[in-house]
């Protein structure tokens, strides 16, 4: 039986001020992921994502704010910048730069998290489990 | 301050072929202003290694670490604790903090994860430009603040070559440089304009003494009322 895939979301508490919204998109969509909240998108580090890929996450995701409404002025758009990075990681190990993603939602809006559960769905789709996953102690 | 540039995740992966506990120990001073061996890269490189050895089928156990300075001996007291635990460690600082630490492990061997590459400055948010090469003979008192030992790419002494094009030195025409290198003999040229001292360069300056640059050696410096 294949695994459920293992998804974390990293959600700004200003775009996603209800994570029960962003669950239940994420479950119309078939997905159980864990939701973490954080106080602003640029709060997340590189490392953050790394971390939860080498822990054994299949994705991960990041919701931030517009980039104009960052409350944090630059927040948003340097998420973006650090989504990137880790990807380049990614690429450098041979893994899919698919595993991490962000989308921006103007705050708790229903289209714009149903968008971002649709779009993770998608990445789902061609994503095998992790091979860079801790393997189970024999 | 030092710029260096992380090693690839190949490189790092041969470079510790065999041992299974591992110590990353970053540098909290110049590789963390140029964003490649500071708490931060420390804790991105270790996840990149855990998953790069997950996938390699390689159980090795990461630890972390970082301290202000790794080229200062008395820093370096927790991580020499820390590295007992280990059979080897990564260090993130630049070739002098590498062998500092590597001085205090007798035992334990202590590899590079960065190339050291030069002294700079941050120009902008991103980039960071050589501007000192550690020549030993200072001379930016009469070039206006402007290095023509790092900053021009012949690194001659007493005017510009001819070759620039539109203030930009003529290496950009062999390769794409962004942001582009500019002829330093001309900021030079301007800068001393500004300032009202151009007659500056009227000033022949003789053949440079490379000895002072390395060239005779490692270099030291001594201070007697330093030494307790």
């Amino acid at each position: 039986m294949t695994p459920k895939p293992e998804v974390v979301v990293l959600a700004c508490t200003q775009a996603v001020p209800q994570p029960s919204a962003l669950r239940q998109a994420l479950q119309e969509v078939g997905i159980s992921g864990r939701i973490i909240q954080e106080p602003c998108s640029s709060k997340v580090e590189a490392f953050h994502l790394l971390r939860i890929l080498a822990k054994g996450a299949d994705l991960v995701w990041v919701v931030g704010c517009p980039e104009q409404y960052c409350q944090l002025a630059e927040g948003s758009t340097r998420m973006g910048f650090r989504v990137a990075h880790a990807q380049s990681y990614l690429a450098e190990l041979g893994l899919e730069v698919a595993r991490l993603g962000f989308s921006r939602v103007a705050a708790g809006s229903p289209e714009g998290l149903a968008a971002t559960a649709a779009e993770i769905q998608l990445r789902l789709k061609d994503l095998p489990p992790n091979p860079a996953r801790p393997r189970p102690a024999a | 301050m030092i710029v260096g540039q992380r090693k690839s995740l190949q490189e790092l992966q041969e470079m510790l072929t065999g041992y299974k506990k591992i110590l990353l120990a970053g540098c909290d001073t110049c590789v963390a202003e140029s964003a490649c061996g500071g708490r931060r890269e420390t804790a991105e490189l270790a996840a990149a290694l855990q998953m790069a050895f997950q996938m390699a089928g390689r159980e090795v156990e990461l630890k972390e670490t970082s301290v202000d300075r790794q080229c200062i001996q008395e820093f370096l007291v927790d991580v020499v604790a820390a590295a007992q635990e280990v059979e080897a460690v990564l260090s993130l600082a630049c070739g002098a903090g590498v062998q500092a630490l590597a001085a205090r492990l007798e035992k334990i061997p202590v590899f590079p994860a960065l190339n050291t590459l030069f002294l700079g400055e941050t120009a902008e948010r991103g980039v960071w430009l050589e501007n000192c090469r550690g020549c030993g003979d200072c001379q930016l008192g009469y070039t206006g603040g402007i290095c023509p030992i790092s900053r021009c790419a012949k690194r001659l002494l007493n005017g510009p070559c001819g070759g620039a094009s539109n203030g930009l030195c003529e290496i950009n025409m062999a390769h794409a440089y962004d942001p582009p290198v500019p002829c330093a003999w001309e900021q030079i040229c301007n800068r001393l304009q500004s300032l009202g001292e151009l007659e500056r360069l009227y000033n022949v300056k003789p053949s440079m003494d490379w000895s002072k640059a390395g060239a005779g050696g490692p270099r030291r410096v001594v201070r007697p009322d330093q030494r307790l």
